[in-house]
């Protein structure tokens, strides 16, 4: 259908396909990246299990995962999440349906290169970037330029005078993360070695993270929450607040990641006082999204994807409390290479992030295909699998972490620290195989909406009758 | 477009701009969405301000530094003594040069010097291998004192820090003579007006300034769009 679709002409084409492209497309990346997350941690609980085969080993399938889940995962489902909120909060259609579908359609083929490639090792060898120029050419021009025109000109054709906050952060974020993926390059381009490298490579990694996951991710919940609940959004005025905290105190850190390097001292200084102060847009997206929720918080409890979303806002808080303090020169001495930071990026990622993300995919699809969820028992499971799975993962990875970190510090042989770590190991293996669980029965839940979900009568919303026969 | 600046703390904008924007909340619906304008509560208020001074106090140049090569002084002096090389094992020499220094830091009074030696502990080996580069600065081979030196692994290095210029340098031009020149005769170590640390008082200075501008343009926060009006 898909290929039908990219030859049409865009009138031909129903509103909305976009959407539903991007949103299985995510939903099955997440599979996939899960997937691989589950067999790694296998790997590091039974070192043991597949050995012998090059393909299988922890060094060649560890960044498939990590890209697999950033890019097919995360930002397919911004993708997904832009086809529909953009055009919704301009009250039009989105600007080309037919760019979408390519967009789509280059994305996953791009993806799919990519990662068979990094899964030969033809990798650029670097955290965050590791898939190799060619194939990060074709990320920046045959997917973030596309989803940034259409983002763009379906913003410049609404028939609304204001833009709504959700809109800021997608049209900002867009351009942001391309910028930071073109100069993200530079170092495999102009080969770029030594101190040079490893900054510019974090300073990739964390505006990846600062400037398109984090903040997009927030910019979802704007729309979901007082779209679910039914309120206004507290405060358009905090909004501001947030946007433009993001942009001064996100995109500023990046040094804090190399607390430890032969860096001048001065940039780390000025690094790590920004990193504290990325609490203040945390605390005002926090504070904007749950005063909205007032009066409506057995939502929080009754409405799945109001769950979703409201878990992601509360795991924001932990997150930034862990990312404003563990920078800082003294515990960032502590904490630095070991199982802490690995818990931190999983918070960011499969929690605070991707409970966003879900919820919107849940929303987004229903509404686009005008059909109510299969089984909302699926996706009450789902949910359950999730949050335990993560914070079974979370807990252990941070415990496993400050284990590692002592060692470290006080010179505990490594092998020692490894029995130490070993139960934390198997820990981590089953809270991830619990996150893949749920998103199978995901997908499978998704799949059946789009065949057999009872549809939708024009002028309700599917999350209104969820609980009606 | 109309500005008024008699009560900058109400708004930043004129009742009509106020008026046009409240209209304009009231008239239209963001794909079923709309917007409060209600301000950030008190004691959130509050935390940000707290939050800006924790960033600076947490950061302050005169926490969480790395410790200098100067914190093993003590060890370098007991390594060769009599009583070190009396004892047979690489273990037993270490429990002893690590537990006398410690001794030794306590009596000063130092609890600084007790404290980093308690976090940075050394094996013998260690100490064989940064003993030699500790004595060739002792010696006064090196411009720098011993304190402007961090141990890397098994060796000592310059600390990436620019302070202020050392007295004995050519620069220096007197008291507060910050005359310009080479870095190399600048004290390696963590200044209280550290670069970095000062920029980020000027930037986080402007970032309030934007954004109490941007803020105040709306509408005060007395005012409120009525939704029953939004279509």
């Amino acid at each position: 259908m898909l290929m039908k679709y990219l030859f049409a002409k865009n009138d031909e084409i129903p509103a909305g396909s976009a959407t539903i492209f991007f949103g299985f497309s995510s939903i099955f990346w997440f599979v996939v990246g899960t997937g691989l997350g589950s067999f790694n941690a296998a790997k590091l609980a039974f070192p043991d299990w597949v050995t012998g085969t090059e393909l299988f080993a922890f060094g060649h399938m560890r960044q498939v995962h990590v890209l697999a889940v950033i890019v097919g995962w995360i930002s397919m489902a911004f993708g997904m999440t832009m086809m529909y909120m953009t055009p919704a909060l301009g009250n039009t259609r989105l600007w080309s349906e037919k760019l979408g579908l390519w967009t789509v359609f280059l994305w996953n083929v791009g993806l799919s290169l990519g990662l068979i490639l990094l899964w030969m090792g033809i990798t650029s060898g670097r955290e965050y970037s590791d898939l190799i120029w060619p194939i990060d050419l074709v990320v920046i021009f045959g997917v973030l330029v596309p989803l940034g025109i259409n983002v763009w000109m379906t913003i410049a054709h609404r028939k609304t005078q204001g833009i709504y906050i959700t809109n800021w952060f997608f049209g900002a974020c867009i351009f942001m993360v391309t910028i930071t993926i073109l100069v993200g390059q530079s170092p495999e381009i102009f080969n770029l070695t030594g101190l040079t490298e490893a900054y510019l490579t974090f300073w990739h990694a964390h505006n990846l993270l600062g400037l398109w996951i984090t903040p997009v991710a927030a910019g979802i919940a704007y729309y979901t929450i007082p779209k679910l609940t039914g309120n206004p959004l507290y405060s358009h005025r905090i909004g501001h607040l947030h946007f433009w905290a993001i942009i001064a105190f996100y995109s500023t850190p990046a040094s804090h990641h190399l607390m430890s390097a032969p860096l001048p001292e001065w940039l780390k200084s000025f690094a790590s006082v920004e990193g504290v102060l990325i609490l203040i847009p945390a605390v005002a997206f926090v504070a904007n999204i749950l005063l909205t929720m007032k009066g409506k918080w057995s939502l929080f409890v009754e409405n799945l994807e109001t769950k979703f979303s409201i878990t992601g806002v509360l795991l924001a808080i932990p997150l930034n409390m862990q990312g404003g303090f563990q920078q800082t020169r003294a515990i960032n001495w502590y904490v630095h290479g070991t199982g802490w930071i690995v818990a931190h990026a999983h918070l960011a990622l499969l929690g605070m992030s991707s409970f966003l993300e879900a919820a919107a995919v849940y929303f987004g699809l229903q509404q686009m295909l005008r059909r109510k969820l299969y089984s909302l028992t699926l996706g009450n499971l789902h949910y359950w699998f999730f949050i335990i799975g993560f914070c079974i993962y979370w807990i252990s990875m941070t415990i496993a972490g400050l284990i590692q970190g002592a060692g470290k510090i006080y010179e505990v042989p490594y092998i020692d620290v490894v029995v130490a770590e070993h139960p934390y190991m198997i820990a981590r293996w089953v809270g991830g195989t619990m996150v893949f669980t749920g998103n199978v029965v995901w997908l499978y839940n998704m799949w059946m909406t789009a065949r057999e979900g009872t549809l939708v009568p024009e002028g309700r919303y599917p999350h209104e009758l969820a609980y009606e026969r | 477009m109309g500005f008024k600046m008699d009560q900058p703390l109400y708004s930043l904008s004129d009742e009509q701009e106020q008026d046009e924007i409240l209209k304009m909340w009231e008239s239209e619906k963001h794909g079923g969405l709309w917007e409060g304008n209600n301000r950030l509560p008190m004691p959130m208020v509050i935390l940000m301000a707290l939050i800006i001074l924790t960033a600076f106090m947490i950061t302050m140049p005169i926490w969480g530094q790395r410790p200098t090569a100067a914190i093993y002084q003590d060890h370098i002096k007991l390594m060769e003594s009599p009583e070190v090389q009396r004892l047979a094992t690489p273990e037993e020499k270490m429990k002893y040069v690590a537990d006398t220094a410690m001794q030794m830091a306590k009596s000063k009074g130092d609890s600084r010097l007790v404290g980093d030696l308690e976090r940075h502990p050394l094996t013998w080996d260690d100490l064989l291998n940064i003993a030699p580069g500790i004595k060739e600065v002792q010696s006064g081979k090196s411009k720098y004192a011993i304190d402007n030196y961090t141990v890397l692994g098994d060796r000592i290095v310059l600390a990436n820090f620019e302070g202020n210029f050392v007295k004995s340098s050519p620069a220096f031009n007197g008291p507060g003579g910050m005359k310009s020149g080479a870095d190399d005769y600048r004290e390696r170590k963590q200044p209280w007006w550290d670069r970095g640390y000062s920029i980020d008082v000027f930037y986080v200075s402007y970032f309030c300034l934007v954004v109490a501008f941007i803020v105040k343009r709306l509408p005060h926060f007395s005012r409120k769009p009525n939704m029953a009006k939004a279509k």
